[in-house]
């Protein structure tokens, strides 16, 4: 299926897993996928996302909101006078970005090597393929990655993208004749 | 900044959802800074024993807790 993809479709894949690395995430997921697509900045489906204002830096403030570290609550610890960023702050001066964070699968040590594609987001891959037969194109785009994270509906970069009040359809819309120009 | 009264009204409320929460998390805070700090231990060639005695617990008490998470069995990666 990767053979078929643009360039940009490809960088998005590509920084889907450096961002996944860098998050300590453990596995690729369509938040990660959310994320290749808006820190290529300049293609026309990042200037879309950036016009409901999603850019990198505010689309990774909503992954951390919705994945909330529920059992290390910053306000919490704020109320009792510690301050949770000056913690973490310190702890990764030594231990470097992320120490602080919930020990997931892939954790621990530098992360190398292979990160896995959620189910959900080996969903949206597939949806990508079948969003770009659908409107006959014969590349897929990341345009049809973002499509098919539309399409899919459920993953956390859905939610990114409805909690920042943007209404999938007419994002599928502004979407789709982005593709075409 | 957070503002200081604030901060201090929070901190003495009587309401034990905000107490309850600040525990948890500083539990939690706990846990997750001693792991980071045994790790850096057992990197340091520090033996369970020693370990054990800069944390107030028994050896066996920390051994059992982070012991399978290393050893031959780990660093696949």
């Amino acid at each position: 299926m990767f053979e078929r993809f643009t360039e940009e479709a490809r960088n998005t894949v590509v920084l889907a897993q450096q961002e996944a690395r860098e998050l300590h995430a453990g596995h690729i997921g369509t938040e990660h996928l959310l994320l290749g697509l808006v820190g290529q900045g300049g293609t026309p489906v990042a200037d879309v996302l950036d016009r409901h204002g999603l850019d990198r830096a505010s689309t990774i403030r909503a992954i951390a909101r919705l994945t909330g570290d529920a059992a290390l609550d910053a306000d919490a610890l704020g109320a009792v006078g510690i301050d949770l960023d000056a913690v973490r702050e310190r702890v990764e001066a030594t231990f470097g970005p992320g120490a602080l964070d919930a020990p997931g699968p892939g954790r621990g040590r530098a992360q190398s090597g292979h990160i896995p594609f959620t189910p959900r987001a080996k969903k949206v891959l597939e949806l990508s393929l079948r969003e770009a037969v659908a409107l006959k194109s014969k590349s897929i785009g990341d345009g049809h990655i973002l499509l098919g994270v539309l399409r899919e509906g459920d993953g956390l970069a859905m939610k990114v993208i409805s909690e920042r009040g943007i209404d999938a359809a007419t994002l599928r819309q502004e979407v789709t004749s982005a593709l075409r120009s | 900044m957070a503002d200081t009264a604030q901060v201090a009204t929070a901190a003495s409320s009587k309401d034990p959802s905000v107490g309850l929460k600040a525990v948890r998390s500083l539990r939690t805070l706990v846990e997750r800074l001693e792991a980071l700090q045994v790790d850096n231990a057992r990197d340091q060639g520090w033996t369970w024993e020693q370990i054990a005695q800069q944390l107030g617990v028994t050896r066996q008490a920390v051994h059992k807790k982070y012991a399978a998470g290393r050893g031959l069995l780990r660093r696949k990666d």
